[in-house]
């Protein structure tokens, strides 16, 4: 049987295209920009659909008009570019820390497509409202609560003493946090009551139910999503500015907004953003695959976020859904 | 007559008309007031909380005791009201629930038919890669059989293992008609390693974490999924039938996909699974109110991830339109 280019080539994930004034794209890579002409982009649109097609190179030069040396010259230049790769030089094995230096590569780029959706344009542009910014905030309780789902059971699966320690000091620093959120909640004027017998939205569910999964399956996978969360509060520079021009535009109360600074002050403090430094700091040699398998949980976890995000617009922006979602109740409903 | 404490559905809506009529709607039903009941009920509904005894609605309202009880126990009958302290300690039989699971589902699942998902296929104006994601995600859903099912038979009662062992033998390998049709466009390596969206993920990781804790629950849930399929009968067929008439119609790369969803509709109806729930039903002990509310919150909850995952192809497809979703390597991000 041919050949077809999906077994010779890898494409690069393009984190945004952007038309460029005039004529042509530009394409953002996790470690570079491309500047493609129209009629380059539009081969490169074709050669990407085709790739993980059933035709033979040949058949494929064919579709695009070109012989088989032509294709391999558009192929070459595209390599050249760093949108294709070729399959053979993924390396067979790399370090723990090697794994990490990579990740810390991608990291702003997935970071930047987890929160790429309009949610965050609306909230800050004031085309958001008081109520869509507190439905956030209890998914955002409900998730954090959600974290005695998934992380003592990251504890239970891993198997070496020292990642199991790293995982339970975690969870030992992390298992209360959600009393920030409800703090908040209350200064909004919820009733304890009603935050702590709500139910999540799905995707709320689905985020902790996809953790839980990463646990029993992998635990270096577990630890790129707790990492990539972690990536997610770091940066006080980065969420500040929501917080407050949040405030302002939806007139929020000073005590909804404080425990929120408090709990993203706790996660510096306890420095849990090394904690996957530490933990593939213990691991000598991961095989491609496994490293594959790895970060394709962590680029699964973004765009679970991003997926959340969408849930909580699409939901909390219908003014008659119930806030905070009671749970069903054959008496009630 | 104190310890009567009517509540007004949560979910139904009152709607006032003209000449002191007014009309209650709930779950597709409407029950409609005039004259003297319809202001009766007008005055009662600030007390229609579950919160006071039809003694004090009486007394607040300055009505006859006797008035209100006859008025309440018709709208109870009809489902509008329930009554707080009715039936504790009151068990229902299984066949009492498979009565309520399906009035409540067919209320449940109008989202779903209703989501604009189906009219963009219907009328050609889906993406290629929103027609190609629906193949890849319904494959994956079925594919999760072998998630789900297997774990609900591994964690099943004694009454619903018979039915679960069933049922997962039966229908595991049925993910493998959707490969089928997939193939006829990508090479089979590609799909076994894509990755679902994350909407789909979600969904099978419910019906798992389900199956994991309430085999009863997860399969009243699970019954609601097989409640969108194709029963067989003319109604079903007439409009799946259209709905794969303009699918061939265009996107006519799409014809082995579709021939594989009617094998897979052809391989469903054969099973005769369509009584299996009541049967299921009919073997159960008696339900506590608890085991009711906890089944029929899987069940709503089943529904709600149903509609994400139809929303999550719809809009994550329209807005990362690359298909198949392969999984990251070293190399790809």
């Amino acid at each position: 049987m041919a050949t077809t280019l999906g077994q010779e080539f890898g494409i690069r994930r393009v984190y945004d295209a952007t038309p460029k004034k005039g004529a042509g794209v530009s394409l953002r890579l996790s470690d570079r920009q491309v500047e493609l002409g129209t009629r380059e982009f539009d081969l490169y649109e074709k050669v990407s659909e085709r790739v993980p097609g059933i035709r033979s190179q040949k058949e494929v030069a064919a579709e695009l008009g070109m012989d088989q040396a032509g294709l391999g010259r558009l192929l070459a230049a595209l390599q050249s570019a760093g949108l294709v790769y070729r399959a053979d030089a993924v390396p067979a094995t790399l370090s723990g820390i090697e794994l990490h230096t990579l990740f810390n590569k991608i990291l702003p780029s997935w970071l930047d497509e987890a929160f790429s959706h309009p949610f965050w344009e609306r909230m800050t542009s004031g085309k958001g409202s008081r109520r869509m910014y507190s439905g956030w905030l209890i998914e955002l309780y409900h998730y954090t609560r959600n974290a005695n789902r998934h992380m003592p059971l990251s504890c239970a699966y891993a198997h070496e003493k020292a990642i199991k320690n790293m995982r339970a000091k975690h969870y030992a620093e992390e298992w209360n946090h959600y009393h920030y959120f409800l703090k908040a909640l209350k200064a909004l004027g919820f009733s304890e009551d009603s935050v702590i017998k709500s139910v999540p939205l799905p995707m709320s569910l689905a985020l902790s139910n996809f953790m839980r999964q990463a646990a029993r399956d992998d635990i270096l996978a577990y630890s790129i999503c707790s990492a990539v969360l972690e990536g997610t509060t770091v940066d006080r520079g980065a969420y500040n500015p929501y917080y407050e021009t949040c405030a302002k535009l939806y007139d929020l109360p000073a005590e909804s907004i404080a425990p929120i600074y408090a709990h993203l002050d706790l996660d510096v403090q306890y420095q849990h953003s090394d904690l996957f430094l530490d933990i593939l700091g213990k691991v000598d040699s991961i095989p491609a695959a496994r490293a594959g398998h790895i970060l394709d949980y962590g680029h699964q976890l973004i765009e679970h976020i991003w997926l959340w995000t969408d849930s909580i617009e699409k939901y909390y922006g219908v003014e008659s859904n119930p806030m905070p979602r009671p749970a069903f109740s054959k008496l009630l409903d | 007559m104190e310890m009567q404490h009517p509540v007004l559905k949560r979910t139904a809506k009152v709607v006032h008309g003209k000449n002191d009529k007014l009309a209650i709607q709930y779950m597709g039903q409407e029950v409609t007031l005039e004259g003297a009941a319809a202001k009766l009920f007008d005055k009662m509904l600030p007390f229609l909380d579950g919160n006071t005894g039809i003694g004090g609605i009486a007394e607040r309202i300055s009505e006859s005791p006797k008035r209100l009880q006859s008025l309440t126990q018709q709208l109870g009958k009809t489902g509008v009201l329930g009554f707080k302290d009715a039936d504790n300690g009151e068990r229902i039989t299984g066949e009492q629930f498979y009565e309520i699971h399906r009035t409540y589902v067919n209320d449940w699942l109008q989202p779903i038919y209703d989501h604009p998902f189906w009219e963009r296929v219907v009328t050609g104006k889906a993406t290629r890669a929103q027609v190609l994601g629906f193949a890849f995600e319904k494959y994956h859903y079925i594919e999760g059989a072998f998630e789900h099912m297997a774990i609900a038979a591994a964690n099943a009662t004694p009454e619903m293992m018979p039915h679960l062992a069933r049922h997962f033998i039966e229908e595991y390998n049925h993910g493998d008609i959707y490969r089928k049709g997939l193939q006829s466009l990508f090479p089979n390596d590609l799909i076994l390693r894509a990755q679902p969206l994350p909407s789909t993920r979600a969904l099978v990781n419910f019906l798992s974490e389900s199956a994991a804790r309430n085999s009863f629950g997860y399969y009243a849930g699970n019954e609601l999924l097989q409640m969108t399929e194709n029963t067989g009968e003319d109604t079903d067929n007439d409009s799946i039938n259209d709905f794969y008439d303009a699918m061939r119609k265009h996107y006519p790369y799409t014809d082995k996909v579709i021939d594989a969803f009617i094998a897979h509709t052809n391989a469903d109806q054969k099973l005769g699974h369509e009584n299996v729930f009541l049967e299921m039903c009919q073997s159960i002990p008696p339900l506590t109110r608890t085991e009711v509310d906890d089944a029929l919150n899987i069940v709503r909850s089943m529904a709600e991830h149903l509609y994400l995952f139809m929303d999550g192809i719809d809009t994550f497809y329209a807005r990362f339109p690359t298909i198949p979703r392969a999984p990251c390597d070293l190399l790809s991000e």
